[in-house]
């Protein structure tokens, strides 16, 4: 057997470098810190860019064959399925072309009666197509990652919707990619309007509990809720534009010992399996900034709560 | 060095292959969420396994530090808590290295076994960061994915290896 074949140096008896111990000690601290930073702090976007765009060749070179595959798969899809689903949009845009031919007269006497009324014009937005990469590989929340990102100007806290409704909001912007949390998430909540009854309330993400779904909290138990109601965005929060459909209303359930009813909602976007999305800017950059706070009346009331 | 009887010699291990299969499976767990499984739960932590293979057979070249470094990068990837699998692999690697010198005493089959806890205890720290955290429960598919991790042992120990058991003087019998 030729020289140089084993391993013939012995291992260093004395330096060995610091313990596992210690060194599992230093790095689970270091682990932990990281967490707190992550959730309680929100400090550690820099380290997860720095490390995102060493991470992106990788992942580029991943996405690769996917997306191959994905063409051929395409390629060789029935033509029988695309003729159907032609045909479904045809019906669907028979249904809709009535209501647009309506749209803008409707548009027009709006204008009328807002500029009567004195009220503000409802900003438009801008959009962005971009496309749904993959699913965020985290079990534990509910993201989408799409292929646009700060390259292409979009902002975090962009809404994010599909050809249905809302699908989401971007969270996290890297370079060339961004990072959508969907409306199950359970860190999302979105402010939704009854457009049944224009009742106002505030839908939670949900995922775990009801199988993907959302739950409209706090409305009260005897509240004007009935199943099959469309939930629209209301405006008010200064991200999603008005109007836009968010959840339609899948279960109500009236309990004696709450005095709230627990109202379970099915999302309008397609949360699972979306591909085409469009990236919409906050509304909060077109409407007026908030006044500021009258300092007397904060005062006054601090008084009298005493 | 004393080994198990019958055990073959091997070559001394190529350290750019330890980081060229590391990468690889870094690459095979991307590979799994991109194209294949996309969110699911029960999906085998490749990088884990190969992690806690280099830690038992090369404790001094692959040790915790590069499992608290993969650990960041797979957090990175899936957009999740930022530490969560740091730790989680920081862990496993520690405990890997704790029996190394005696998990190469047993065969193949029983150290998958052997393994299998190691991977459950990385999954039950990951599992109580996240939900510490707020996060969503997962479903219990997710318990899958500790046994799909050892029943991948053999296939593992047989793969890494393949490369320090070449013949030391290749002939025309044996020309690898």
């Amino acid at each position: 057997m030729p020289l140089g074949t084993l391993d013939r140096t012995p291992p260093p008896f004395f330096r060995q470098g610091s313990s596992a111990l210690s060194k599992l000690t230093v790095f689970s601290a270091l682990a932990l810190f990281l967490m707190v930073a992550d959730v309680r702090f929100r400090v550690t976007q820099p380290v997860r860019a720095v490390l995102a765009s060493a991470l992106y060749p990788a992942q580029w070179m991943v996405l690769q064959p996917v997306a191959w595959a994905r063409q051929i798969s395409g390629y060789f899809q029935n033509l029988g399925a695309a003729q159907a689903a032609q045909e479904q949009a045809q019906r669907k845009l028979g249904l809709q072309s009535q209501r647009a031919g309506q749209v803008e007269q409707l548009m027009l006497e709006n204008e009328r009666l807002r500029r009567l009324l004195a009220l503000r014009t409802r900003p438009d937005t801008a959009a962005r197509a971009a496309q749904v990469l993959y699913d965020a590989a985290d079990p534990f929340s509910r993201k989408v990652i799409i292929d646009r990102g700060f390259v292409d100007g979009i902002a975090a806290g962009s809404p994010v919707v599909d050809e249905t409704g809302v699908l989401g909001q971007v969270t996290r912007v890297y370079a060339s990619v961004s990072e959508v949390t969907l409306v199950v998430d359970r860190d999302l909540a979105i402010p939704v309007l009854n457009t049944r009854t224009g009742a106002r309330g505030v839908a939670f993400g949900d995922a775990g509990a009801t199988g993907g779904g959302l739950e409209l909290r706090y409305m009260a138990a005897n509240a004007d809720v009935l199943p099959g109601d469309l939930l629209a965005t209301s405006g008010v929060d200064g991200v999603y534009p008005a109007g836009l459909q968010v959840a339609s209303v899948d279960k109500v359930e009236r309990r004696g010992d709450t005095a709230f009813a627990r109202i379970l909602l099915r999302p309008v976007a397609l949360v699972a399996g979306v591909i085409h999305v469009m990236v919409l800017k906050p509304v909060d950059s077109e409407i007026a900034p908030r006044p500021a706070p009258d300092t007397a009346t904060a005062t006054a009331r601090k008084t009298t709560r005493k | 060095m004393i080994m198990r009887q019958g055990q073959q010699l091997l070559l001394p291990a190529n350290p750019f292959f330890i980081w060229g299969s590391l990468l690889c499976a870094l690459l095979l767990n991307l590979l799994q969420n991109m194209g294949l499984w996309g969110r699911a739960a029960w999906t085998p932590d490749i990088l884990a396994l190969v992690l806690v293979f280099w830690s038992v057979h090369q404790p001094l070249r692959v040790g915790i530090g590069a499992a608290f470094v993969f650990g960041l990068c797979v957090d990175v990837h899936q957009g999740g808590l930022l530490g969560a699998h740091a730790l989680a692999y920081v862990v496993l690697s520690f405990l890997a290295i704790t029996i190394h010198r005696r998990l190469l005493w047993f065969s193949v089959p029983s150290q998958a076994v052997q393994v299998l806890p190691l991977f459950a205890v990385a999954l039950l720290i990951e599992l109580a960061a996240q939900l510490l955290a707020g996060g969503t429960f997962p479903g219990w598919s997710m318990l899958l994915a500790p046994g799909v991790e050892a029943l991948l042992w053999p296939v593992v120990s047989v793969l890494l290896l393949v490369p320090q058991r070449r013949a030391p003087d290749p002939d025309a019998n044996r020309p690898l």
